[in-house]
């Protein structure tokens, strides 16, 4: 990529300003580093450009403008994602979508909402919670991720092993193209004629073009919901209870386990009465008819307790329930406590592989002379280990990507996935063929040129390719400007 | 066909799995006969084939039970019959994981029965279950009553493996239930008609079986009443797995078949049936005992405060007769209409559509999976249609009506002269430029199903 001349420079923040008006667009180096990262700070790449559209116009404009500018372009939106997915990889301009946050439209009798790309996914729960309905997909950031974000990564969260991820709540969505076209992708109704576009772009990662509008589905709040807390003084005892749950026939809308390490930082951290000496902590929780919630609840603790929980604990009330998630949900936080850096990792298995993968895990992590905190969505096998590190010390940052990619290896070869829902980005681009063969590849860069012929629209992401305009460690953790706000978790 | 041609067929998958001649009779799709019908009995084999014929530009046609052999258009050029029968193997099935692992050409009952004996299920319930395949019906983005709860196979494909135009044998998704490395491809491929790639293989998640299921009917004198009772249902606490919406002819029938419910044995004979123009309700439940004996409870105390009567359970035996929708009323249906609008809508389309049918003479039958917008209307005209402008036009008012609402429609099955008048498929808009892209890129020799699908694809 050639570096703007200055005069080329004033010409084209000129001609964006003209788009979107002149408060709307950042140039000055100051300005553009806020933008340099996105929650994984260990990939830094500088824009030309940030600007903030409100229309699908504006963005359509603004991509044309690359287009004939030749310049890279990318959707940003609130910048929690966890793979590098949203960095100006070769440069170019950053579309920040916070501004379009809109919701435009909630048809409750249709159980849907149509909303713009750069919503909060909370506010979107918060707006139609009164009427008793949610959007289910729950992102652990989903206090400041957009529903945009969501989009690109096909985001989950503790509630999707239920209520499946974000694709399975996206009916349609409107899209500029890579070319600048205003397209719909589906629409209200289900099974618009031809192939499932929306199906294909959600998950793409932002290589595909970039969402304006996004028509949602939104779901009733279930009537009763129990939370069960289970400790197990073995890690193989907690594994061994998520197979028991759906040996049982159970289906849970959440499974998420927390280790030692993770307990006893939050303990330090936050007190949230968890029993520190215990080697796992099951968090599970049933929702939906009141009728025959006893029964269910009775059935998570007796799969809890054969596989050898030493204390369940069962939420009576909401405060009891808001004070068991509490340890979970602060587990992030608390790494920071312990340790002045973290890098968190994201890894699928299937579910029954669990107790060899999280040894496996330990092992790993424990050869490179670091240390490791396991909080992650157990019911479907989507693993977060996150390793603790000083990034002062020299060399050790590379300890943990090497750990990293250690890790990913072994969630391939049983069986795994190198992502659950963080994606691929620029982090993982390299680990593709450890899942994926060239044909598997090869079929995909065809479906991405079909969308991006030019490849203008996020370079440099989810294929393996040299990583040029990037800065990539050893560079000293920095924490984002919005988790120094505590606005985001990183899981 | 070449001679050279069949003895390399012959030499990849055996002579008997190579049909030419007065074999080929099963295979003739509106009077088409198919150059050879070729039989794999491996992916391998597949790629094989593929690789072989797609050099000369010979349109290949995926084929699994047959079940959905003359939806689109007619077909410009005849080519090969890829038959992928024999790929039947349950590759694996791990229950701990609730996956499964199943190659395309098995059938949908071979499958669920092979999962029933672990207590599980795919929760995906099409029509023709002992006819239809897997490859099939994820082409055809087939799904049932069920769908209401459960979503569609796009909500359950967790990972697929096809042979693309070249031959080459591509994995899209994986086997673990979260998965977001890389390209969504088992979404691009449900629903693709084959004219992608060719589906070879899936992986889907599972569910454990429900403790106890049921049926539960309810009569209403008029649609609008039923459209009403659907949207209180939905704003209820309950949680259906399935909320039909049939008008009185889909119920109980017309021209001697029973309908969708006529045939239950609990119904027949012991439910007035409501006077036309009526409708029936019809919901789903499953979980436990004591949850489904609240939800009939329920749902029984709702619907007599808007007008529903003579409330009963079902027999299982329905089930598979709502997944055939509008079809199931009429021994031989002139025509089949598919529509997508908002779940809102749903009554109203069936009201209009019958009227206009009504108008120009036209008996019908109407079926909808009402939560979720998705309706079929079976049009009969009692003997086979000499003139086919009425039955085009009563057709293209149906499209109307729905695409002025937002929504759309698709010609499931007519008769050639009918469907040379009224698109199959409706306007993708904007997006059919992308889809057009799209196969150009995967099939540039547009050897896979030439002419099926939308967008002249």
């Amino acid at each position: 990529m050639a570096t703007l001349t200055e005069s080329r420079k004033r010409e084209l923040q000129r001609d964006l300003e003209a788009i979107v008006g002149p408060g709307a667009v950042l140039s000055d180096p100051e300005e553009l580093l806020v933008y340099e990262s996105d929650g994984l700070t260990l990939f830094r790449a500088l824009a030309d450009f940030v600007v903030f559209p409100t229309s699908a116009e504006h963005v359509a404009a603004v991509v044309r403008l690359a287009n004939r500018a030749e310049l890279p372009f990318v959707a940003r939106g609130a910048g929690t994602g966890l793979s590098g997915g949203c960095l100006p990889a070769e440069g170019g301009i950053v579309l920040s979508m916070m501004r379009m946050n809109r919701v435009l439209e909630v048809d409750y009798d249709n159980q849907l909402a149509v909303v713009e790309p750069g919503l909060v996914n909370l506010h979107l729960s918060s707006r139609v919670g009164p009427k008793g309905y949610y959007y289910a997909p729950d992102p652990s950031s989903q206090q400041a991720c957009t529903i945009g974000g969501n989009i690109a990564n096909n985001s989950g969260g503790p509630h999707t092993l239920k209520y499946g991820v974000t694709t399975n709540h996206v009916l349609g969505l409107e899209v500029v193209m890579p070319d600048g076209e205003i397209v719909w992708l589906g629409g209200k109704t289900r099974e618009a004629p031809g192939y499932d576009l929306a199906g294909v772009f959600v998950g793409s990662e932002g290589t595909f073009g970039i969402a304006t509008k996004v028509v949602v589905r939104i779901l009733k709040k279930p009537q009763a919901v129990k939370t069960v807390l289970a400790v197990f003084e073995h890690v193989d005892g907690a594994s061994e209870a998520v197979s028991a749950i759906i040996a049982r026939g159970l289906v849970p809308a959440a499974v998420e386990m927390i280790d030692q390490l993770t307990i006893q930082a939050v303990e330090d951290a936050f007190g949230c009465g968890y029993p520190r000496d215990a080697a796992a902590a099951l968090l599970v929780e049933l929702d939906g008819l009141a009728v025959g919630m006893a029964a269910q609840t009775e059935g998570i603790v007796a799969a809890c307790r054969d596989a050898g929980a030493r204390e369940i604990r069962t939420a009576r009330d909401e405060a009891e329930r808001a004070l068991l998630w509490k340890g979970r949900k602060s587990a992030f936080g608390a790494y920071g406590r312990v340790s002045p850096a973290y890098m968190v990792m994201d890894g699928v298995i299937p579910r029954t592989k669990l107790p060899y993968v999280l040894r496996r895990v330990n092992e790993i992590v424990a050869a490179h002379g670091l240390r490791v905190g396991n909080v992650f969505h157990a019911g479907d096998g989507n693993l977060h280990p996150n390793i603790l590190y000083d990034p002062r010390r020299p060399g050790e940052e590379a300890r943990v990507v090497a750990a990293g990619a250690e890790i990913m290896k072994v969630c391939a070869e049983v069986g795994g996935s190198i992502s659950g829902e963080h994606g691929i980005g620029l982090e993982k681009s390299d680990f593709m063929p450890f899942i994926f063969s060239a044909a598997d590849l090869a079929l995909m860069r065809r479906l991405k040129n079909a969308f991006n012929p030019t490849g203008l629209c996020n370079p440099g992401k989810v294929f393996p390719t040299k990583k040029s305009c990037v800065e990539v460690g050893p560079v000293a953790y920095r924490p984002h400007a919005i988790e120094e706000k505590g606005l985001a978790q990183r899981f | 066909m070449q001679d050279g041609l069949l003895e390399g067929l012959r030499t990849i998958v055996g002579a008997p799995n190579v049909l030419t001649g007065v074999e080929l009779s099963p295979y003739v799709v509106e009077g088409r006969t198919p150059d050879a019908a070729v039989f794999p009995g491996s992916v391998e084999e597949v790629s094989a084939v593929i690789a072989l014929v797609s050099e000369l530009g010979l349109p290949v046609i995926p084929w699994g039970g047959g079940t959905a052999a003359s939806v689109g258009p007619p077909s410009a050029r005849a080519g090969l019959v890829l038959g992928l029968r024999r790929l039947n193997r349950l590759v694996e099935h791990e229950p701990g994981d609730l996956t499964v692992t199943v190659e395309a050409g098995t059938t949908v009952g071979e499958l669920q029965a092979a999962l029933r004996g672990r207590g599980q299920w795919l929760s995906l319930d099409p029509a023709d279950a002992e006819r239809a395949t897997i490859g099939g019906v994820l082409a055809t983005n087939a799904s049932g009553p069920r769908r209401h709860l459960y979503g569609t196979a796009r909500d359950l494909l967790i990972g697929v493996t096809v042979v693309t135009a070249e031959g080459a044998i591509v994995k899209g998704g994986g086997k673990v239930v979260k998965n977001v490395a890389g390209y969504d491809l088992p979404k691009l491929f449900v629903g693709s008609y084959g004219t992608l790639a060719v589906i070879v293989e899936a992986t889907f998640k599972l569910r454990p079986r429900p403790d106890d299921e049921r049926l539960m009917c309810v009569g209403f004198d008029r649609l609008k009443d039923g459209g009403a009772a659907v949207r209180a249902l939905m704003a209820s606490d309950l949680i259906p797995s399935a909320v039909e919406l049939l008008d009185g002819t889909a119920a109980f029938g017309g021209g001697g078949t029973g309908g969708a419910l006529g045939l239950g044995p609990t119904l027949a004979g012991a439910a007035p049936a409501p006077p036309t123009p009526g409708a029936v309700l019809v919901v789903g439940f499953d979980g436990l005992g004591e949850q489904v004996e609240w939800q009939c409870a329920e749902l029984t105390r709702l619907t007599a405060q808007l007008g529903g009567h003579h409330p009963r359970a079902l027999a299982s035996e329905v089930w598979p007769r709502l997944a055939l929708g509008a079809r199931a009323a009429f021994p031989v249906a002139t025509a089949v209409m598919a529509f997508g609008v908002l779940p809102t809508q749903v009554a109203e389309l069936m009201e209009q559509g019958a009227s206009a049918a009504r108008a120009r003479g036209l008996g019908t039958a109407w079926a909808a999976h009402a939560g979720v917008g998705a309706v079929s209307a079976a049009l009969a005209t009692g003997h086979e249609p000499s003139e086919p402008a009425p039955i085009a036009a009563i057709l293209a008012e149906w499209r109307e009506i729905a695409r002025a609402g937002g929504g759309h429609a698709t010609l499931e099955w007519a008769p050639l002269a009918v469907k040379s008048q009224v698109p199959v498929w409706d306007d993708p808009g904007a997006a059919g430029r992308i889809m057009q892209r799209i196969k150009a890129e995967l099939d540039p020799k547009n050897v896979l199903n030439p002419g099926r699908f939308v967008a002249g694809i």
